[in-house]
């Protein structure tokens, strides 16, 4: 198997030694592996170093650790001084965060999952989500390919490959989508088993009073937390009701 | 009624794959509840049964997103139990299937939480193999980090599916209680769900989208 296409199976899998200490470098270095093995026999002081640089402390978004992984390479490669290399990986961890927080997490997910949501009460159709899933696994396999050349192309001068991505502009719109996507979720699948006015009032109820004591000032509880608690709270009312 | 072998075979692998997919990776939203409860719906021949069970968790996963180091809890893995405990039963009462699923995912939160601080000792043990860079260290560590996430998925899989078969069995609640739990149940959910998306909107164009998509779905449910 070629080193680039072993890195990158490695980077679809790279948090699963995920940890407090480390968080995701172990799973770097592991993906960098393969890319540095070249150095083993040209430099094994430096191959050494390196593999020590790639399995420190990373922390990042998944889909695009491969840029960080890709550019330490190309950097070790062109004998770039060690460091500055580690420099550059920690000045890494908070860019590539923030793009893979605002594009993946606030962006894409939440819009596929609140279309999907949409689509699944609107049509009652079991393949919705599995196509969701499809879709997700196609950018999956792009992203973190893209991330892994863009890394291997720029080395050290990936902060301006970076600067100069196309993905930067999903954001908003991607953003914008997901709000409207769980937006329009929510009465839906409230509607499951919300039919009846007595019903309406007690969800709106419930729904204000967890609105109100779960919001992102008073984050004491969770939602699920919160939503175990009422249930419990509610049985013993029935209960006690008779 | 208990499901055939190959049944709890398929579940039991839905489950896993869900909580590994969430931890360990690809992280291609086949952790998420709509996802695993489709799956475990078909598998079980109520594919009905599997979106209306798999949508009401997903209220609840839309609160907490996976960003940096935040902790959140397991869904996929309950999910299976969630569509399990209400397809298998004789009268299906969705809170029942709720309730099961929340509660897994709060297990599912705590076993992340021990899962990651035993891969920091597990790290720590191998410090100075790590040092040494003994041949292979850095792949046995995430190969063991691996294998952990499929245990504890497996495990969690099969907690929810044993829960699920005990709350199948209890017999059906007086008539008055389903529809006030339902709607307790997904109540939680909606605010859940809007806390999440109103901590991510922030201000601007996505807090107006958020608005507007409430208001068609609102719309939708009353004229429907």
């Amino acid at each position: 198997v070629r080193p680039e296409r072993l890195a990158f199976l490695r980077l679809l899998t790279v948090q699963a030694s995920w940890n407090y200490e480390r968080m995701s470098g172990l799973g770097v270095g592991y993906a960098a592996e393969p890319l540095l093995r070249d150095l083993e026999r040209s430099d094994p002081q430096r191959h050494a170093d390196a593999l020590h640089r790639a399995g420190g402390f990373f922390n990042s978004h998944p889909y695009f650790a491969g840029v960080a992984v890709g550019a330490e390479a190309r950097a070790e490669y062109d004998g770039t001084p060690g460091g500055q290399i580690e420099r550059l990986r920690a000045a890494l961890c908070s860019p590539l965060g923030a793009l893979g927080d605002q594009l993946i997490w606030a962006g894409l997910w939440p819009a596929v999952i609140g279309a999907a949501l949409v689509g699944v009460r609107l049509f009652h159709a079991w393949w919705i989500p599995l196509a969701a899933v499809a879709l997700m696994t196609l950018v999956r396999v792009w992203v973190t390919r893209w991330s892994l050349r863009t890394g291997l192309r720029s080395g050290m001068r990936v902060g301006g490959a970076l600067q100069a991505t196309r993905l930067r502009r999903w954001v908003t719109p991607l953003g914008v989508a997901a709000g409207a996507a769980v937006g329009a979720a929510v009465p839906l699948v409230v509607h499951l088993g919300v039919r009846t006015a007595p019903e309406v009032v007690v969800a709106s109820a419930t729904a204000l009073v967890g609105l109100l004591t779960v919001g992102p000032r008073t984050m004491k509880v969770n939602g699920v937390q919160f939503g175990v608690a009422m249930l419990a709270v509610a049985l013993l009312a029935l209960a006690v009701a008779g | 009624v208990i499901p055939s072998l190959g049944a709890i075979a398929g579940l039991l692998l839905t489950g896993t794959a869900a909580g590994l997919d969430l931890a360990s990776g690809p992280q291609v939203l086949l952790a998420r509840p709509l996802v695993v409860g489709t799956i475990s719906g078909l598998i079980l021949g109520q594919p009905a049964i599997g979106l209306a069970i798999g949508s009401a968790p997903e209220l609840f996963a839309l609160e907490v997103l996976p960003v940096g180091a935040s902790r959140y809890p397991d869904h996929g893995p309950g999910a299976v139990g969630a569509v399990a405990a209400v397809a298998l039963a004789p009268a299906p009462e969705l809170w029942r299937g709720l309730a099961v699923g929340l509660l897994l995912a709060m297990a599912g939160a705590q076993s992340l939480l021990w899962m990651r601080r035993g891969a920091a000792r597990m790290a720590n043990r191998a410090a100075a193999a790590l040092q040494a860079l003994e041949p292979g260290i850095l792949g046995r560590l995430q190969w063991d980090g691996f294998r952990r996430d499929l245990v504890r998925s497996l495990l969690l899989t099969l907690c929810g599916l044993l829960a699920s078969w005990g709350v199948a069995a209890l017999p059906a609640s007086p008539p008055r209680w389903p529809p006030v739990l339902n709607a307790v149940a997904l109540g939680a959910g909606a605010a859940a769900a809007l806390n999440g998306a109103l901590r991510s909107a922030g201000s601007g164009r996505r807090v107006v989208a958020l608005w507007t998509g409430l208001v068609a779905g609102l719309a939708w449910t009353v004229l429907a």
